[in-house]
C-alpha cells in the first residue's frame, strides 16, 4: 500500500488538498491537481499509478480527463469521484476504462479498499 | 353572446366556479339544478298555459255563440207569433167595423148581438164602444157604465183618426183590472167624417198568448212597453205596470248596446229590430234579447239565464284542467329527472375532471421538486465532502497524537460531525436517489418473495417494538416483468412507515392477489392510528411528513409513488382515523 503514486484531479480545492493530505498520512504518496488541464499536465512529471478524478469539473469533464490519461497510459488505473452518485455516470465511466467509481462524501476506508483493489490488479498486469 | 351568457351565469351558477370547501360545491350544484328546473318549468309550462288558455277562450267564444244563436232563432219566432196574433185581433175589429154599420151599431141590441158574437170567438173581449166623428161616445156594450163619455182631447182618440189604428199598452184605468185597447176609425159614407170602434181587450188574454209560447230554451219571455213598463206576467224579472228591472238602471236598450258593442261586439247580434246583449245581472251572467213588435205599441223580451253554465262548458272546462294538470305533473316529474341527471353528469364530471388534475399534477410536482432537490443535493454535496475530509484529517492527527487535556471530549466531538456528515449524506442520496428514478432493469420476479425479503430487512425491528407481521399471499400469483431493486424500495418504504405509524403493538398485513392475468396487487395493512382526510391528501408530496423533525424527509412515499407510477402502476391509500390504513399497489405483470 505504500509508496504508491497517486494523482488527485478535484476542482475542489479543500476536498482535494485534505483528501491528499489525509492519504499521504496513509504512506501513499498522493499529488493534488484541481482541475483536468493541471492534472494531465503533471502526468509525466509525477507518474501516478492511480488517479482519482472527479466526474464533475468546470474546463473539461471527467470522462475526457478519463480518456487522455488511457490514451497517455492505459495502465494508470482512475478511480472515478461522483458528486451526484448516479451509478449511471459511474458506471459509462467504468465502460470507457474507469476502474471503478465512489460516491461524494467519500468514506475514506471504502476508497483505501478500491485504491488497494487497483494497485492488486496493476501489479497482476 | 357575451351578454347572453351572463344572465344564463346568473339563473345557472356553473357548480364548480369560486368554490372553497365541500359544502360550497354542495350548494353550487344545488343552485345549478334549481336554476335549471327553473328555466325548463318555465320553458314548458308557459306555452302550455298559453295553449290552455287560447283554447279556453276559443271553446267558451264558440258556445256563446251557438247560444246567441239559438236565442235569436227563438226570438224571431216569438215575435212573429204575436205579431200574427195582434194583427189577427186587429183584422177582426177592422171587418165587424165596416163603413156602413156605423148607424146599425148605434143600435144597443145589434152591438149586444155583435158584441157577443166576437166574445164567443174571442172571450177575452171586455167591452165594445162606438164614437162620433167628435170624439163622443154614441154606444156602448160591457160590464161598466161608461156611457156619454167624450174623447174629444185624448191622445188615443187622436191617433187613430190621424192613423186608422190604435193599440194601446196594457193599463189598468178605471176598470181596475188590466186591459188594453184596439181602436178602428172608418169613413163615414154619407157624412164625410170619420167614426171608431173601440174594443177593450182582457190583459189575460195577451198574457195567455204569451204563455203558450214559452220555450223551454229562454229563462223568461214577456212584454214591455216603449218605457219598458211590463205588460205580461214575467217569471222573474219584474212586475206587471212596473217598470221592469232589467232596465231599471236608466241604461236604455240602445245605450246598452252602444256600450256592449264596444265592449263585447261579438256577443251583439242586431237584425233591423232585435237587440241581443250579454250582460250581468244580480252577479249573474245572462243574454238578453228584445225585438220590437211591429204595429204594436210593444217590445218582446226574452232571458236565458247560466248560459255558460250548460252541461258542454262544464265538462270542457274539467277535461281542459285535467289535460293541464296531468301535463304539468307528467312535466315536472320529467324536469326533476333530467335536472337530477344533468347535474349528476356534472358533479361525476367535475370529479373525474378534479382526480384528473391531481393525477397529471403530480407527476409535474415531482418533476420540478426533484430537480430542485438534485440542484440542492448536488451542491451541498460538495461542502459536505469536504467538511467529511476536514473532520477525517483533524481525527487522524488526533489519533497520532500523545494524549491531551480534553482529548477524549474532541474525539466524541469529532464522532459527533462525522455522524452527522453521515445523516446528511443519506439525505442527500436520497435526495439524488429521487431526482433520478430512471434506470429500470426487466427481470421477471416473483413478487411473494420480494415481500418476504422486504419483511425479513425488517423483522428484526418490528420485533422490537412487539409488532406482528402476517402473511396472505396468493401462491398462484403470476410472476411480473419490473426491477427488483425498485420493487424492494417500494414495498420496503410503504412498510416501514406502517411500522413507524404503529409505533408498538399492532399488527401488519403483507397480502397479494391477482387482479385480472395483467395486473397484481400487494396490500400492506397496519392496525395503526390511521389517518385523517387531510393528511391522505398530501402523503404523496415531496417533504410531507408527519414523523418527528429529523426523522423522516418526506420523500419515501413520493418516491415510491414515483416509482410505481414508471412501472406503469397504481397506488391508493385507505385509512380510517383510530382503524388503519391500508396501501395497495397495484402492478402491472408485463412492465412496460
Amino acid at each position: 500500500m505504500t509508496n504508491i503514486k497517486l494523482l488527485i484531479i478535484d476542482d475542489e480545492v479543500e476536498f482535494a488538498a485534505t483528501l491528499c493530505q489525509r492519504l499521504q498520512l496513509r504512506g501513499i504518496d498522493a499529488t493534488d491537481m484541481h482541475s483536468g488541464g493541471e492534472g494531465l499536465a503533471v502526468l509525466e512529471k509525477v507518474a501516478p499509478e492511480i488517479v482519482i478524478l472527479d466526474l464533475k469539473m468546470p474546463d473539461m469533464s471527467g470522462l475526457d480527463v478519463l480518456a487522455e490519461i488511457k490514451k497517455y497510459d492505459p495502465g494508470i488505473e482512475v478511480i472515478m469521484l461522483t458528486g451526484h452518485g448516479s451509478a449511471g455516470s459511474g458506471m459509462e465511466a467504468m465502460e470507457k476504462g474507469a476502474f471503478d467509481y465512489i460516491m461524494k462524501p467519500v468514506d475514506l476506508q471504502e476508497l483505501l479498499e478500491k485504491i488497494n483493489s487497483a494497485y492488486e490488479k496493476r501489479g497482476k498486469a | 353572446m357575451k351578454e347572453r351568457s351572463n344572465w344564463l351565469a346568473k339563473i345557472l351558477p356553473p357548480p364548480s366556479d369560486n368554490i372553497v370547501s365541500g359544502a360550497d360545491l354542495d350548494r353550487g350544484y344545488k343552485n345549478f339544478s334549481r336554476g335549471l328546473f327553473g328555466i325548463l318549468i318555465v320553458l314548458v309550462l308557459v306555452p302550455l298555459a298559453i295553449i290552455s288558455l287560447l283554447s279556453h277562450h276559443q271553446y267558451k267564444h264558440l258556445l256563446q255563440q251557438r247560444e246567441l244563436d239559438q236565442l235569436f232563432l227563438n226570438l224571431e219566432q216569438a215575435q212573429s207569433t204575436i205579431e200574427k196574433f195582434v194583427a189577427e185581433l186587429e183584422s177582426v175589429i177592422k171587418f165587424v167595423a165596416r163603413d156602413d154599420r156605423y148607424h146599425e151599431l148605434l143600435e144597443p141590441k145589434e152591438l149586444q148581438a155583435l158584441f157577443v158574437r166576437l166574445q164567443s170567438e174571442y172571450p177575452g173581449f171586455v167591452d165594445i164602444e162606438v164614437v162620433d166623428s167628435h170624439g163622443m161616445q154614441k154606444s156602448y156594450f160591457g160590464p161598466y157604465q161608461l156611457e156619454g163619455h167624450n174623447y174629444t182631447d185624448q191622445t188615443w182618440y187622436k191617433e187613430v183618426m190621424l192613423r186608422g189604428v190604435y193599440i194601446s199598452n196594457v193599463f189598468s184605468g178605471f176598470r181596475h183590472v188590466p186591459h188594453f185597447v184596439i181602436a178602428v176609425s172608418r169613413k163615414h159614407p154619407q157624412q164625410n167624417a170619420s167614426w171608431v170602434l173601440r174594443v177593450t181587450i182582457d190583459g189575460q188574454t195577451l198574457q195567455n198568448y204569451v204563455d203558450t209560447i214559452s220555450t223551454t230554451y229562454a229563462d223568461d219571455i214577456f212584454l214591455v212597453d216603449q218605457s219598458f213598463t211590463v205588460q205580461t206576467r214575467p217569471q222573474k224579472y219584474g212586475k206587471i205596470s212596473e217598470k221592469c228591472i232589467l232596465f231599471d238602471m236608466g241604461d236604455t236598450i240602445e245605450k246598452n248596446f252602444k256600450k256592449r258593442t264596444v265592449e263585447r261586439f261579438m256577443m251583439v247580434q242586431k237584425a233591423s229590430d232585435m237587440i241581443i246583449v250579454q250582460k250581468s245581472f244580480n252577479g249573474q251572467q245572462i243574454l238578453q234579447g228584445v225585438s220590437e213588435l211591429v204595429n204594436t205599441p210593444w217590445k218582446l223580451v226574452m232571458v236565458k239565464e247560466q248560459y255558460l253554465y250548460a252541461d258542454a262548458w262544464f265538462s270542457f272546462k274539467i277535461r281542459l284542467t285535467t289535460i293541464f294538470l296531468s301535463c304539468a305533473i307528467v312535466a315536472i316529474f320529467v324536469i326533476l329527472e333530467i335536472g337530477k341527471a344533468i347535474t349528476n353528469h356534472l358533479r361525476e364530471s367535475d370529479k373525474k375532471r378534479e382526480q384528473f388534475l391531481v393525477e397529471a399534477e403530480q407527476p409535474n410536482k415531482l418533476a420540478s421538486i426533484g430537480r430542485l432537490a438534485a440542484g440542492v443535493a448536488h451542491e451541498i454535496n460538495n461542502p459536505l465532502a469536504i467538511i467529511n475530509q476536514k473532520t477525517g484529517l483533524v481525527q487522524d492527527f488526533m489519533e497520532m497524537s500523545d494524549d491531551f487535556a480534553y482529548k477524549a471530549a474532541m474525539r466524541e466531538a469529532l464522532d459527533g460531525i462525522q455522524n452527522s456528515v453521515e445523516r446528511c449524506k443519506k439525505i442527500t442520496h436520497r435526495l439524488l436517489g429521487f431526482a433520478r428514478q430512471t434506470d429500470v432493469k426487466n427481470e421477471e420476479v416473483d413478487i411473494n418473495v420480494i415481500v418476504r425479503e422486504v419483511v425479513d430487512f425488517l423483522a428484526k425491528e418490528a420485533s422490537y417494538n412487539q409488532i406482528k407481521i402476517d402473511f396472505d399471499l396468493d401462491p398462484d400469483i403470476s410472476k411480473i416483468y419490473s426491477d427488483r431493486g425498485q420493487l424492494l424500495q417500494i414495498f420496503l418504504n410503504v412498510t416501514n412507515n406502517a411500522i413507524d405509524a404503529i409505533g408498538s403493538n399492532g399488527t401488519i398485513t403483507l397480502s397479494s392477489r391477482q387482479i385480472d392475468p395483467k395486473t397484481i396487487q400487494v396490500s400492506i395493512t397496519d392496525n395503526g392510528p390511521g389517518m385523517s382526510l387531510e393528511v391522505q391528501q398530501h402523503i404523496f408530496d415531496p417533504f410531507f411528513t408527519t414523523k418527528e423533525t429529523g426523522k423522516g424527509t418526506g420523500l419515501g412515499l413520493s418516491i415510491t409513488y414515483g416509482i410505481v407510477k414508471k412501472f406503469g402502476g397504481k397506488i391508493n391509500v385507505r385509512s380510517e382515523v383510530n382503524k388503519g390504513t391500508t396501501f395497495d399497489i397495484t402492478l402491472p405483470v408485463a412492465n412496460n
